[in-house]
């Protein structure tokens, strides 16, 4: 227990408080308090049970939990203790610090110490009359401004109630005493996990080989030793934003969320678990990596993607996107589900090396789910898009979309036609699609904004078969030789 | 004093810790490895970096791949390896082991770094020695204490007299600690556990990619004094704000654009906030505050202090050094032909590429309001090539900074800048440099309809110079609206309708047209 808050005549403070008797609060020191500790990691914080060996005596009693962790919820603390039931739970973060001593010493006496004229130090009596930003305190029959005066303040004892940092206190009411499990469960955050994928792609082979990892980072400002840790992918919260699962840009064409199958691994709700083996320390300040995935030979290949938004002109041609397809799937796939994270593509250069080509966020996927992940642009391929001309159409004919009868207050129904005068647009669009390599390479131009909310578009006119991918996208293939440039043009008529 | 310290010290001896790291090392042996045995580094450009922008050479936000190789003695057993002298901008969760002989269980990234801050949250309830200078006999004083508060509360210490906040009489007061708290590490160390199934010598492949990199193109073109060829000079400049040195590393760069998620924070670890004493009552001498822990950077490496204003210009030479392409996937590898160091916070060049005699085609270019009468707006100077083999260039050509020197007497002075973004073969190349002073062009209104159905438009170009020059004049027509009766022949470029001109030296030039809207 700490020492109560006892105001000591001078003489006293300067020599009799006994450093010895003054207990070292446990918890900071090298050993950990905490017991058997199991985590299980979300996307974005943890649980953590903690179960100690504590000796309850008979009867109410205080419990103090140190080292659990510094970033913990602390109305999500459970206690769980065999024979004793909880009576109350209290976090106190009132933390100690000269200002706080001070505070607490309103109306109290401490001592001032300063030099004197001979150049020892004399130590004065205080009384500490108000502390509103700067101390006011009663020197004999004087009054000064703490701030104001050279010297050390010194206190004869702590306050009760501060703490050198926030602390997990629980009063338990125990039908007897002696020694038992008592478990604390508690969510945290400062924890994280993410996985993190190696793939080394081989154009030539048509193969991809990829290792996952398992990234979990501990930025609690507490380490966990000897801990059992399982990993669950997903985030069971609503309000935070991992990055990965959204992206701002449309998705390359070709993404197909999976329906599962039997991926040999643990579920939980909705939510794939990943236990690592054994126990394992997860220190402060350390980024964690566990291998979860091994597979080579996944048949992959690599597509051209041009996203036209709206139709616009570029002044000169813009790279064209790089993605990479495969499949998530067991039958010619990596054959399993795939936690979110980010993907980091390889490629062997001439000498035989592995270089970074690229990465791409990958939000969780189950298993059979077709992947195309956009991992850069290519540098000798190139679209530019170019509206040639965009005119109004003229309508001869008046078009008639409406006609209602109505009826009002028993009278004779009344016919009413609407008449509407719709505008069409005409827009010619031209796609340069520019190859510099020495192969012959295939590009899916995509031209999104058609819709814009009329739902009455039509393309008059193209100069090869295009497909609608939805109201808003149409692709064209584009095939293009070695060394050379293939032109695409279309006619879209819109109501825009 | 001693007796004092003795009795404070309730917590383990420094004897029982050694004991138990030694029982824990048993477990689990250390093999350590110092540095690599070869380095090859490949820089990737800042994404989204406009590609003629400078470096912020203390912050590079570009990124590399650096792949090293290692030699370790593993015993056999558990054992974990740590991996010194990476980069300090190392992305952790990008580290990959290859060649371990038991595989790798465990990877670690430990940054819980020795630092002010650490050092006392992980001295709290410990005995400290509070040392300071007697002004008076110059005698270091020792006062035994033990800390109170946690970091955010600093520093409520206890001593013999009382509880107090240190710092506070004397500001040249500090705490001298007894023992180095475990789990802290001088700088981020990566380690691997695993376990060789018998003792072996082990040759490790250690691949990561690191923040703090850059490196950009540099074009030098000098014209020639026909005004038609150019010489052409490109030059790599690569750059490490990094505080790890590379020495005799193979070194590439790659162009195009991969994509890379933005992580520049946490790829930097830091030794956490700084750690800040707090007092009651004035200070005897204004002292400035406690200086904040060095950053961990620095301490590493103690680079020379003109390294950043070094340019290593390694091959300025008759018949450079070239930097040999090829291709990566859809990327672009430039690889620099012989071993070079990447030295800590510094940059250097090799060329790129030279080509003499290059076709170009210089002209001036603007773009009609068409919207109100303008007076003489200047023009803007443009160079144009084409990238092909028959005009003397035909090769990719990385994005970068264009400088355009001209032929004055013996010399050649700069007379424009410019860039260019990442160029492929067969390609048109236009160079855009500054605002010409000597062309200009003005438009006028000369008439037009009441109900505004039409409008007559002229733009008139003025050449002060003594020679004629090409101009490119666009007119930017809205959706839907016809150009009628041009005074003069054009063409259409980009979709819109385009004056191609020659005007006269100290001549002028004008079109007249006539813009209709849509009914």
């Amino acid at each position: 227990m700490r020492p109560g808050w006892t105001v000591l005549g001078m003489s006293t403070a300067l020599c009799a408080v006994s450093l010895a008797h003054a207990a070292v609060p446990d918890g900071m020191g090298a050993k950990s308090a905490q017991g058997d500790v199991a985590l299980t990691i979300y996307n974005d914080m943890a649980l953590v049970e903690d179960v100690r060996r504590i000796d309850l005596p008979k009867g109410v009693s205080r419990q103090e939990f140190p080292d659990v962790s510094a970033q913990i919820r602390p109305e999500t603390v459970t206690i769980s203790a065999p024979g004793a039931a909880v009576v109350e739970q209290n976090f106190d973060y009132d933390l100690l610090t000269p200002g706080a001593l001070l505070d607490k010493s309103v109306g109290q006496d401490v001592s001032v110490v300063r030099l004197g004229a001979d150049g020892k130090e004399v130590a004065t009596t205080a009384h500490v009359l108000a502390n509103n930003q700067g101390a006011v305190v009663q020197v004999g029959n004087r009054i000064e401004i703490l701030n104001e005066m050279p010297g050390r303040v010194v206190y004869s004892g702590l306050p009760a109630g501060l703490r050198a940092r926030p602390t997990l206190s629980v009063t338990l009411d125990s039908a007897s005493g002696g020694a038992r499990a008592v478990g604390l469960r508690y969510l945290s955050r400062g924890f994280g996990w993410k996985a993190d994928y190696v793939a080394l792609f081989d154009e030539g082979a048509g193969k991809l080989d990829v290792q996952g990892w398992v990234t979990l980072n501990n930025t609690t400002g507490t380490g966990f030793p000897d801990a059992r840790v399982m990993l669950v992918a997903g985030q069971p919260g609503n309000d935070s934003d991992d990055g990965n699962g959204r992206f701002a840009r449309p998705r390359p064409i070709g993404n197909r969320m999976g329906t599962g199958g039997d991926d040999r691994r643990e579920t939980l709700g909705d939510f794939h678990v990943y236990p690592l083996a054994g126990r394992t320390t997860v220190a402060n300040a350390q980024t964690k990596q566990v291998s979860f995935l091994n597979a080579s030979g996944v048949p992959a290949r690599k597509v051209y993607q041009y996203r036209n938004d709206w139709q616009h002109s570029t002044e000169e041609g813009e790279s064209v996107d790089t993605v990479l397809a495969f499949t998530s799937a067991k039958d010619g796939g990596l054959g399993d589900a795939l936690p979110a994270g980010t993907m980091r593509v390889y490629m062997r250069d001439a000498r035989g090396n592995p270089q970074f080509v690229g990465e791409s966020p990958l939000p969780h996927t189950p298993m059979g789910s077709d992947l195309a992940l956009k991992t850069g642009t290519a540098f000798d391929v190139k679209v530019q898009p170019t509206v040639e001309k965009r005119e109004r159409i003229t309508g001869t004919e008046w078009e008639r979309t409406g006609q209602w009868r109505i009826t009002r207050n028993n009278e004779a129904p009344v016919t009413t036609t609407i008449d509407e005068h719709p505008t069409y647009w005409r827009t010619q669009m031209a796609w340069k699609v520019t190859n510099a390599r020495a192969v012959p390479v295939e590009v899916d131009v995509v031209q999104d904004g058609l819709d814009n909310g009329w739902h009455d578009t039509r393309v008059s006119a193209e100069s090869q078969p295009g497909r609608q991918l939805s109201l808003d996208s149409r692709v064209w293939r584009v095939k293009v030789p070695p060394r050379g440039a293939v032109t695409l043009t279309a006619t879209i008529d819109t109501r825009y | 004093m001693r007796a004092l310290i003795a009795a404070l010290a309730l917590g383990p001896t420094l004897a029982q810790v050694q004991q138990a790291q030694a029982q824990q090392a048993q477990a689990q042996q250390a093999v350590t490895s110092p540095a690599p045995a070869s380095v090859a580094v490949t820089i990737y450009r800042e994404p989204g970096r406009q590609p003629d922008a400078a470096f912020d050479g203390d912050w590079l936000r570009g990124y590399a791949l650096v792949t090293e190789t290692r030699d370790v003695d593993l015993p056999a057993g558990p054992a974990t390896v740590r991996f010194e002298g990476v980069a300090a901008g190392m992305l952790a969760e990008t580290a990959l082991v290859r060649g371990l002989p038991g595989g790798v269980a465990e990877q670690n990234l430990d940054a819980d770094l020795i630092g002010a801050r650490n050092l006392y949250a992980r001295s709290f309830g410990r005995p400290v020695l509070l040392r300071r200078v007697d002004p008076a006999t110059k005698a270091v004083i020792e006062e035994a204490g033990v800390i109170r508060s946690g970091p955010d509360g600093a520093a409520v210490i206890q001593t013999r007299e009382g509880f107090r906040s240190a710092r506070c009489a004397w500001p040249d007061e500090y705490i001298s600690y007894g023992e180095m708290p475990a789990g802290l590490v001088a700088k981020p160390t990566l380690s691997v556990q695993t376990a060789a199934p018998v003792a072996a010598h082990a040759r490790l492949t250690l691949s990561y990619l690191a923040w703090g990199f850059d490196w950009r193109a540099d074009y030098v073109l000098t014209m020639r004094r026909d005004g038609r060829h150019l010489d052409l000079a490109a030059w790599v400049t690569l750059a490490s704000s990094d505080d790890t040195a590379f020495a005799g590393s193979a070194a590439a760069v790659v162009a195009g654009k991969p994509d890379k998620q933005e992580r520049d924070e946490n790829g930097r670890y830091e030794a956490g906030e700084t750690l800040s004493f707090h007092c009651e009552t004035a200070r005897i001498s204004p002292a400035p505050p406690p200086p904040p822990p060095p950053p961990i950077m620095l301490e590493m490496a103690p680079a020379p202090m003109a390294a950043m204003d070094d340019i290593i210009v390694t091959a300025q030479r008759r018949a450079p050094v070239m930097a040999r392409q090829e291709a990566l996937g859809d990327l672009k590898l430039y690889r620099l032909p012989m071993p070079t160091t990447i030295a800590p916070r510094a940059q250097k060049q090799v060329a790129l590429a030279e080509r003499r005699g290059v076709k170009v085609q210089p002209f001036y270019r603007t773009r009609l309001e068409l919207n109100e009468d303008e007076d003489g707006r200047p023009l803007r100077q443009v160079l144009r090539l084409q990238n092909r083999k028959a005009d003397g260039l035909g090769l990719a050509l990385p994005g970068g900074h264009v400088v355009v020197l001209e032929p004055h007497g013996s010399t050649s002075l700069p007379v424009g800048e410019g860039r260019i973004d990442d160029k492929a073969e067969g390609e048109e190349i236009e160079i855009e440099l500054g605002e010409a002073t000597a062309l200009h062009v003005t438009e006028t209104e000369t008439a037009g309809d009441d109900s505004g159905s039409w409008r007559d438009h002229a733009a008139t170009l003025t050449n002060s110079r003594d020679q004629p020059v090409q101009v490119e004049v666009a007119i930017p027509l809205e959706d839907g609206q016809h150009l009628l009766r041009p005074t003069q022949p054009l063409t259409r470029k980009n979709g819109q309708p385009l004056w191609r001109v020659t005007v006269p030296a100290h001549g002028t030039a004008r079109l007249g047209f006539r813009i209709v809207e849509p009914k």
